[in-house]
């Protein structure tokens, strides 16, 4: 590899000083023949061995460790929660990986695992893992324990990964979604409000109306102006008073000429002038037409008013679903969140199609780019678990019981697969908190649309209690039914929860004690003489922004009784408050309304006086074309 | 510290007498892939290999890595952008990359980020020009300021310690 201008290293090596060759020497006849560099270097084999030796050296003494940090870590960036992983070992013979204390944090409460198994054991296809895939022939799961306490609180997931996303978008749906609140107020203090104008959309609406009809009238003067119709008249006048009694024996035939060309010079801009004024009146009617529908939806906001005014009044509950959303809201809202973010996840990981897939790259302390997925038809997904069964049983504890549960066709890129992801689990525990839990999903992303589908049904269960919004009471529904039945199809939702039990009991909750007034000792009659309880919520609609419906017997024995009661006075109240609403808008709305009115009649005289006038203009003109040629030339 | 030690003297040592400039500019476009990319990736390994069998300078190799290093980690955005229009922005090129990426061994290379892959094609189109900057740069110094240096107490010193005699072994012939 010598090169012009180099020294052989020889002479270095032999110790010889390094001269270079200056310049201006003349060639020398002596000049040593250059000679041939060896390209290979053997001896570098020795170190080469010995960096391969110390990278397998490192992979004995490491390997188990790195592959257990990497894979708690890709796990947890997954799933957005914490995962750990007590120890793994790396079989390379087997082709397999044995975990052992795997436990994942509920990322809805990280004092919580949502799952922990002893061990795990995975047995990898060889040939796949050439080509950076993996495919899984067995899985095993062993002591596999739901729900157990942590011993530390998992840390949060704060980055910007999807899950954590997920996470933090689904508690911000939440915080802002709107419980209906459970009024109890006493009939007593429902008494006239005070409506301030400036917290009515529909006044709020009605001034940004009047402000948009002012603009539209400046934009239509404005335009008037830029029509010119004074310069056109006043041309076409000044033609007409000149051809007054001229004629072409008074004009000669020159003059005649001229004049006849004038003529059609003006009557063409006169033709120009009325394009315009149609044009402006196209423009006329389109801004007024905006403002029609502005007034058109005050009437909605007047509707929105309405409720904002009757929640000042602190009316009691009345109507059945609201009393449903205020009692069980909570505690739908907390389950939705749950089942969506599992979904969303499915739908992340699992997509549909085989185009190219770019994902964040690894961390590291360069860039972490892109990595991007370039699934093929007919070879092996990134990932790919065949099939998965679990069969335990616990003998002891809140979770005893019989467990089983089937897995198949979890992979990356249902697509390559052809088959959905099919999940099903059974629990057979009598007399524990879940007497008997089946849960059957199918994950199904292999088209272009994807299906979610989940049900979940449980009986002899021990339905957890919680307290009642609004009223100092406990419910603690005891033993019951329960169904869940999700569908998400695309991006939109449909699902079912519905509990059902026969042995509820109501106890105060002494946290929340104080003094009942007359309706809420009411409605603690009322409900505390209720033994069953079935509550159904219906969620529907895009599945990051869904109505929720909850219906009870429960909120219609209240409606019915709070309604018997109150509803006369309540009524009463609401009517007031209509009409007060009323006229506040009336008194608003009116000038408004009249405005847009007056811009409509304005525009639409404008525009005809403008017409009547320019053809006015235009037969003036013509009479005198007609007397100069004697109607011979053509209009 | 004594590693820090050897690679001054192999640097030091690389632009005085340890091969032709020819070698020495061979040994720093190598030696630029390992800066110019992110490390920890399998052609890396095969660059590392090629280093040590073929009879390039190993110092130079030592000297490209260090040099390029920073600027691999300034220009990782300008890599990304190659790397994406490369991987997600080239249709044509689509089929080519699911071919190689369903193939063994490949995907090991980690080509399918968008910053290896860029950092890769741009030191393939930079890997020439560097190899003529350096040949040119390392026959200058030597023509100029490297006598002067080499007589320096600095020289004198670093060069003495017998650690050196390690990295002998790797030295061009």
């Amino acid at each position: 590899m010598s090169t012009p201008g180099s020294v052989p290293t020889d002479r270095a090596s032999r110790g010889a000083p390094y001269t270079p060759e200056s310049a201006g020497a003349p060639p020398s006849e002596e000049r040593p023949r250059r000679e041939r560099k060896r390209l290979v270097r053997w001896q570098g084999l020795i170190p080469l061995a010995l960096v391969l030796l110390l990278l397998g050296a490192f992979w004995l003494l490491f390997g188990d460790r790195v592959v257990r940090q990497t894979a708690s870590e890709a796990a947890t960036k997954a799933l957005g929660t914490q995962v750990d992983i007590a120890s793994l070992e790396v079989r390379e013979g087997e082709s397999s990986i044995e975990l052992r204390g795997l436990a994942i944090a509920d990322p809805f409460d990280l004092r919580r695992n949502v799952v922990a198994a002893e061990r795990i054991r995975v047995e990898l296809d060889p040939v796949p893992l050439l080509e950076k895939k993996l495919v899984i022939r067995r899985f095993s799961v062993g002591g596999v324990r739901l729900g157990t306490a942590r011993d530390e609180p998992a840390r949060r997931i704060d980055d910007n990964g999807f899950a954590a996303t997920t996470l933090r978008g689904l508690r911000e749906w939440a915080a802002k979604y709107r419980h209906p609140v459970l009024a109890l107020t006493p009939i007593d203090t429902i008494r006239q409000i005070a409506l301030d104008p400036s917290q009515l959309g529909t006044v709020r609406a009605a001034t940004a109306l009047a402000a948009r009809a002012d603009s539209v009238r400046t934009a239509l003067e404005t335009q008037w102006r830029g029509l010119a119709l004074r310069e056109t008249f006043d041309s076409s006048e000044a033609l007409v008073t000149r051809l007054a009694g001229a004629s072409p024996r008074t004009l000669g035939i020159d003059g005649t000429r001229r004049a006849i060309a004038d003529v059609r010079r003006v009557v063409r801009e006169i033709e120009e002038a009325k394009q315009r004024v149609e044009a402006l009146h196209r423009d006329a009617r389109a801004g007024v037409a905006t403002l029609d529908r502005g007034v058109g939806s005050l009437d909605d906001a007047r509707r929105a008013d309405y409720a904002f005014a009757r929640g000042l009044l602190k009316l009691p509950s009345l109507e059945g679903p609201e009393i449903g959303g205020a009692l069980f809201g909570p505690v739908t809202l907390d389950r939705y969140q749950q089942v969506v973010y599992w979904a969303e996840l499915a739908q992340k990981y699992m997509p549909p199609g085989l185009r190219p897939r770019p994902q964040q790259g690894p961390e590291r302390l360069r860039a972490a780019g892109a990595t991007v997925a370039f699934p093929k038809v007919r070879t092996y997904p990134d990932f790919h678990l065949q099939s998965g069964e679990i069969d335990f049983a616990l003998a002891g504890g809140a979770a005893r019981g019989s467990y089983t549960a089937r897995l198949a066709d979890l992979t990356t890129t249902p697509a390559l697969v052809g088959r959905p992801l099919r999940f099903s689990a059974r629990r057979d525990a009598a007399g524990s908190a879940i007497g008997a839990l089946q849960v059957s999903a199918v994950i199904d992303h292999v088209g272009g649309r994807m299906r979610d589908s989940i049900l979940a049904t449980g009986s002899d269960l021990t339905i957890p209690g919680f307290a009642l919004p609004g009223l100092p009471l406990r419910v603690e529904p005891g033993t019951g039914t329960s169904r869940l039945d999700f569908v998400k199809n695309g991006d939109r939702v449909a699902a079912r929860f519905t509990v059902r039990s026969s042995s509820v009991r109501w106890l105060p909750d002494s946290a929340r004690a104080r003094e009942l007034n007359a309706l809420e000792a009411l409605v603690t009659r009322v409900v505390s003489g209720l033994n069953d309880l079935e509550v159904t919520a219906n969620v529907t609609g895009p599945i990051r922004a869904p109505a929720i419906a909850i219906s009870s017997n429960l909120d219609r024995a209240v409606a019915a009784r709070v309604r018997e009661v109150a509803g006369e006075e309540i009524a009463r109240a609401e009517s007031r408050v209509r009409a007060e609403v009323d006229r506040i808008v009336a008194e608003r709305t009116a000038p408004v309304r009249a405005r847009v009115g007056e811009l409509r009649a304005e525009s639409e005289r404008r525009v005809a006086e403008a017409r009547a006038r320019l053809e006015e203009e235009r037969q003036k003109l013509q009479g005198r074309l007609d007397s100069l040629t004697g109607g011979l030339i053509p209009r | 510290m004594l590693t820090l030690l050897k690679l001054l003297q192999s640097l030091i040592k690389t632009l005085h007498s340890d091969g032709t400039p020819g070698q020495v500019a061979a040994g720093m476009a190598l030696g630029a892939v390992l800066g110019l990319t992110p490390l920890m990736n399998v052609h890396n390994l095969v660059i590392l290999s090629i280093i040590l069998v073929l009879n390039v300078s190993f110092g130079g190799a030592m000297l490209g890595w260090a040099l390029f290093l920073p600027m691999g980690f300034l220009l990782d955005p300008v890599f990304d952008d190659i790397g994406r229009r490369l991987l997600l922005e080239t249709p044509a090129l689509s089929s080519t990359w699911t071919a190689a990426f369903n193939t063994p061994v490949i995907p090991y290379t980690n080509f399918n980020n968008t910053i290896v892959l860029g950092s890769f094609v741009a030191w393939l189109a930079l890997s020439l020009p560097i190899f003529f900057a350096a040949r040119y740069a390392v026959s200058r110094y030597r023509a100029t300021v490297g006598e002067r240096v080499r007589r320096s107490r600095f020289y004198q010193a670093v060069t003495a310690s017998k650690a050196y005699n390690v990295y002998t072994w790797f030295r061009a012939d």
